[in-house]
């Protein structure tokens, strides 16, 4: 009886914290369906007319569908820093796992060291470096920085040397397989359930970065959305002397998190089993 | 960490080839090693040691709108310590991280034990509910934080209360960081919850333990290891607290001034009046600081930590 | 004064060579600037990149590429007010990135010409427009015959009022601000509270400045003849006139502190919580593109006068067109300059004028019909331009600091910081003026 009393105030304690995580996406959802007007003047928690659409078609309108560039801007950069993070983190985790080299242990102990290097200092030294690249407000400013991931490297190397056994490769290598070979016939497959979970955190921290894309772009024909998205805001919020449109704003910021969500919610296993081998090895 | 790790058993003498072929097969695991973490190596120069030492030189430098720069060793650092108005960003990101961190990791602790001990489907609703905000980027949830927050448009305008006021700013800032990370932090605990052998409590449930003592006296002590971790990931973030500010800012720049987070500060040193060299100075003694901590932190719960 | 050629100097040989990254940067800077012979151009049309925020500019650029074969705009919108200074700025000292034609509000002037990376215009005929513009709008982009911008569109200020609120509570338009106060304490009374007269921004210190500027304040003198001193008095009486006056307001309960721009703003604008609005020649469009439900219950009247019977008035925003080192063909960036919204340019204004609701600053434009007898809809009909153009006529000479960010910087953060600590005003202002003569003096300027 005593754990039925505790399983109902558990789930009260439940439903409070749950209310508490989605009052905001409620919130975003309902105004997203108001125009401007609408926003000031009808309870913020429920609809009052129904303008999503017409939000939507401002959306995709505004600053001549500036939005859609964006959003195409946040999924390449996404996927190109996701993919090629991944890879060069595979290559080198199974590396420091499995191939003896010179100054191996000195390689990985500067990685361990630099993963606790707050990324924010070194922005603004970044640009500067970048600058006399000549490669400020391009595309390769804001892919370059986020392909480096040492983080991705500790949770590869630790996957790789624990559940990928030597006598595997060792198996490979007698057969006649060269090493890049042993590496992608052999390690490779066994590594997918931590690729997917890098590729996921790498993909997620470059849609969702911000100071690096603020700093570096100039264009906003280059901008992510969350530069760009920042930067209606402050057109709002600084007076430009134009309208503020703050409805196109929320609805923007709706459509920014959506597929964020959907993804979340669809790879939710491999989530968990990243957040597992980095917390409990 | 790195002692940690045992050298492969690679094929010895025994198994036949000439002392030849074996330096030979040295020689090329050694090439194909260094080629596998070229990349990286490359790009960990060049996004990383680069710019710190890039960082570190240009600290050492002043320069001023008419005489340009010179060469001036300590004195941006010497500046630094002494600005009151970085030891004021510092002094708040540090009550900030006080208050905020066992706050948020306490309400992750407990979603984790409630989503561990609860099987229901509504647990499971919950888990996904309280992860959510993790998806959002911190631009777009600030943001939308910043509407909430506002009298004329958020929810909350009944209350009366003024969220960006120089008194209730930081809590509404600590607001937004716990609701973003509180359901990530969660998960970090829960997996490690999942790790448990259940047979540990299963015995003291038996004996007659209720759910909250097994909660607290078992589960949360044998999960030390990942709450110091979350509590050092969460430390290393409020001390670098910028994003949130610079959004919010713009709400009331009494409250959140400038100088508010030395981030903050740093970023507007060298972007609005174009000050580089101090404001390398500044991000170099923040990031010693936090890398410094770090270590600290990690040394003296090195027990109760997995990364030992 | 060239920044990179002083470094270049004082950095020793040895440091040099470990330094080579740092001094490139500086050299880079240096070396792209000077150069007073346009390149030769290429047979096709040359293209002219253009940072600025102005609503509706996209017409605008397309108009000018329509009747323009020789020369194409690349329009960016590169932010915000400091979101773009600060692209601009670090760009300008990357020596690379920077666009030709960039639009600067008046204030950031002084602090773009020091860097030196402006282009004279006065070299490429911009002092034969001078004619087309009043004395202190011309005064504020140039130096004797040195030309740093054209101009653009100003923010000469004015007192929008709600006239249904002053009829409600048997109000009167206020002449003066004396009068005005008194009209403040009769609506904080008749409506219990409930409607501020108006709403004190200190989150904008182009507002603060156009009421300093207003009052005879001259915070700082400054000429970029002589751009190594500088004359610092953000207290001086004047200043301290009108701080005080505001604090009365703001701490006897007649003014809101609710920052410019935000949410709550806006929303004050449209219901009946503030009276009046005092607004400058932009607000126009601004108003109406924001407080829509309120349309047609607002009236413009001059700003009110600390002396009954004076015209003193002030500026509030405006910007123009300036031509960086970075251009390749500097006299067709200057060209761009002065034409995008020049004089003569009668389709541009037709969008600056009707969409963008800019207030012109080039007089032709000003005395033209279109502008000076528009009447707007959203104030009754009202021909508001009767009011914001002789206040633009009347503004005096103002100048401003060669490091304007630090200067609205300090204004905001010490008079909010006033707000919101309840401490004196004219304090906040001793601070600021402290601290601006340790910046200034820090940065290597002779500051009397």
């Amino acid at each position: 009886m005593t754990f039925k009393k505790g399983s109902v105030a558990a789930h009260i304690v439940m439903g409070l914290l749950a209310i508490y995580f989605l009052l905001p996406f409620w919130w975003l959802l309902v105004a997203a369906t108001k125009n401007n007007d609408g926003l000031f003047q009808s309870a913020s928690l429920w609809f009052s007319d129904f303008q999503l659409i017409d939000n939507l078609k401002l959306l995709f309108q505004q600053d001549g569908g500036v939005y859609v560039t964006w959003l195409r801007n946040s999924a390449f950069y996404a996927v190109v820093s996701g993919v090629g993070a991944t890879v060069i983190s595979a290559l080198a985790g199974y590396a420091f796992a499995k191939l003896r080299f010179p100054g191996r242990n000195a390689l990985f102990a500067l990685l361990l060291g630099l993963i606790m290097v707050p990324a924010t200092a070194l922005v603004l030294p970044t640009y500067l470096l970048m600058s006399q690249a000549n490669m400020v407000d391009t595309i390769w400013a804001v892919i370059l920085p986020s392909l480096l991931n040492p983080f991705g490297v500790y949770l590869l190397r630790v996957y790789v040397h624990d559940s990928i056994p030597d006598e595997m490769l060792e198996a490979a290598r007698i057969d006649g397989a060269g090493e890049f070979r042993v590496f992608r016939s052999v390690a490779l497959p066994a590594m997918k359930p931590a690729l997917v979970t890098v590729l996921l955190f790498s993909m997620v921290a470059s849609w969702n970065n911000f100071f690096l894309p603020l700093v570096m772009l100039s264009d906003d024909q280059l901008y992510p959305l969350t530069v760009g998205l920042r930067a209606w805001y402050m057109s709002a919020i600084m007076g430009n002397g134009g309208a503020a449109t703050f409805n196109v704003i929320v609805t923007g910021a709706l459509v920014a998190i959506v597929p964020l969500i959907v993804a979340f919610l669809m790879l939710q296993r491999y989530w968990r089993g990243g957040l597992t081998i980095g917390s409990v090895k | 960490m790195t002692e940690v790790q045992n050298s492969p058993a690679v094929a010895p003498a025994a198994a036949g080839p000439s002392v030849k072929t074996g330096r030979r097969s040295h020689l090329r695991e050694a090439a194909t090693g260094w080629l596998f973490v070229l990349p990286f190596a490359v790009l960990l120069v060049a996004f990383l040691l680069l710019p710190m030492a890039y960082a570190f030189k240009i600290s050492l430098y002043r320069s001023t709108l008419i005489e340009g720069e010179v060469f001036a060793l300590f004195d941006n650092y010497k500046q630094a310590i002494d600005d009151p108005l970085v030891r004021e960003g510092v002094v708040r990101v540090l009550i900030f991280g006080l208050i905020q961190t066992p706050v948020m990791i306490g309400i992750a602790l407990l979603a984790a034990l409630l989503i561990d001990a609860a099987t229901s489907r509504f647990s499971r609703f919950f888990r996904l509910a309280a992860f959510v905000p993790y998806a959002v980027p911190v631009v777009i949830g600030t943001l939308m934080w910043g509407f909430l927050y506002s009298d004329s448009i958020g929810p909350f305008s009944a209350l009366g209360i003024d969220f960006v006021s120089s008194d209730t700013v930081l809590a509404s800032l600590g607001n937004i960081v716990t609701w973003q990370w509180a359901g990530y932090n969660m998960i970090v605990l829960y997996a490690a919850l999942q790790g448990l052998p259940r047979e540990t409590y299963e015995s003291a449930r038996i004996d007659g333990a209720t759910e909250v003592q097994i909660a607290l006296r078992i589960k949360t002590p044998m999960i030390a290891s990942a709450l110091v971790l979350a509590t050092l990931f969460t430390i290393m973030g409020t001390l670098q607290f910028f994003t949130e500010p610079l959004i919010l800012q713009p709400l009331n720049p009494g409250a959140i001034t400038q100088h508010y987070t030395p981030n903050v500060y740093a970023y507007q040193q060298a972007f609005s009046f174009q000050q580089y060299n101090y404001s390398a100075a500044i991000s170099f003694l923040l990031g010693a600081v936090v890398f410094i901590g770090s270590y600290i932190f990690l040394f003296a719960t090195r027990k109760r930590s997995a990364l030992r | 004064m060239n920044i990179g050629n002083f470094s270049a100097r004082k950095v020793s040989r040895r440091s040099v060579v470990a330094a080579v990254a740092a001094t490139a940067l500086a050299l880079t800077g240096c070396t792209s600037g000077g150069d007073d012979k346009p390149a030769e151009k290429p047979a096709g049309p040359v293209t002219i990149k253009v940072w600025a925020w102005y609503p509706e500019f996209q017409g605008v650029v397309d108009n000018f590429n329509a009747t323009h074969t020789d020369i194409k705009i690349e329009w960016t919108n590169a932010g915000t007010g400091q979101d773009q200074y600060t692209k601009l700025q670090t760009a300008l000292k990357a020596g690379k990135g920077a666009p030709d034609v960039a639009m600067l509000e008046l204030q950031e002037i002084p602090t773009f010409a020091l860097t030196k990376h402006l282009v004279d215009l006065g070299k490429y005929g911009a002092n034969d427009v001078k004619g087309d513009y009043v004395e202190w709008a011309w005064k504020q982009v140039s130096s004797g015959d040195q030309v740093y911008a054209i101009p653009v569109d100003a923010g000469p200020m004015a007192m929008m009022y709600r006239e249904d609120i002053f009829k409600k509570y048997g109000l009167t338009v206020p002449k003066t601000w004396d009068e005005y106060k008194q009209q403040a304490e009769k609506l904080k009374t008749a409506s219990a509270g409930k409607s501020f007269i108006t709403d004190f921004g200190a989150n904008d210190g182009g507002f603060m400045s156009g009421l300093f500027w207003q009052a005879g304040a001259q915070p700082y003198n400054y000429d970029l003849a002589n751009p190594t001193s500088i004359g610092v008095n953000v207290n001086s009486a004047e200043a301290k006139k009108v701080i005080e006056y505001w604090e009365g307001m703001v701490n006897a309960g007649l003014a809101d502190t609710t920052a410019f721009h935000t949410t709550d703003f806006y929303n004050g604008l449209g219901s009946e919580k503030y009276a009046t609005y005092l607004a400058a020649g932009w607000g126009p469009g601004y108003i109406q593109a924001n407080a829509a439900k309120s349309s047609g219950k607002w009236k413009v009247a001059p700003l009110p006068q600390w002396v009954a019977g004076e015209n003193k008035q002030g500026d509030w925003g405006g910007s123009s067109f300036a031509v960086t080192d970075q251009a390749k063909y500097p006299d067709v960036a200057a060209k761009v300059a002065m034409e995008l919204f020049g004089a003569k340019n009668t389709e541009a204004w037709k969008i600056g004028i009707d969409k963008a609701f800019l207030f012109p600053t080039a007089t032709p434009v000003l005395e033209s019909d279109t502008f000076k007898n528009k009447q707007y809809d959203f104030f009754g009909g009202q021909k508001v331009n009767e009011v914001f153009v002789p206040a633009y006529n009347a503004i005096g000479p103002f100048s401003w600091s060669p490091f304007n960010s630090y200067n609205f910087n300090q204004l905001t953060t010490n008079i909010n910081q006033a707000i919101e600590k309840k401490t004196s005003w004219t304090a906040a202002l001793d601070t600021a003026q402290a601290n601006v003569k340790t910046y200034a003096t820090q940065q290597g300027f002779k500051v009397q």
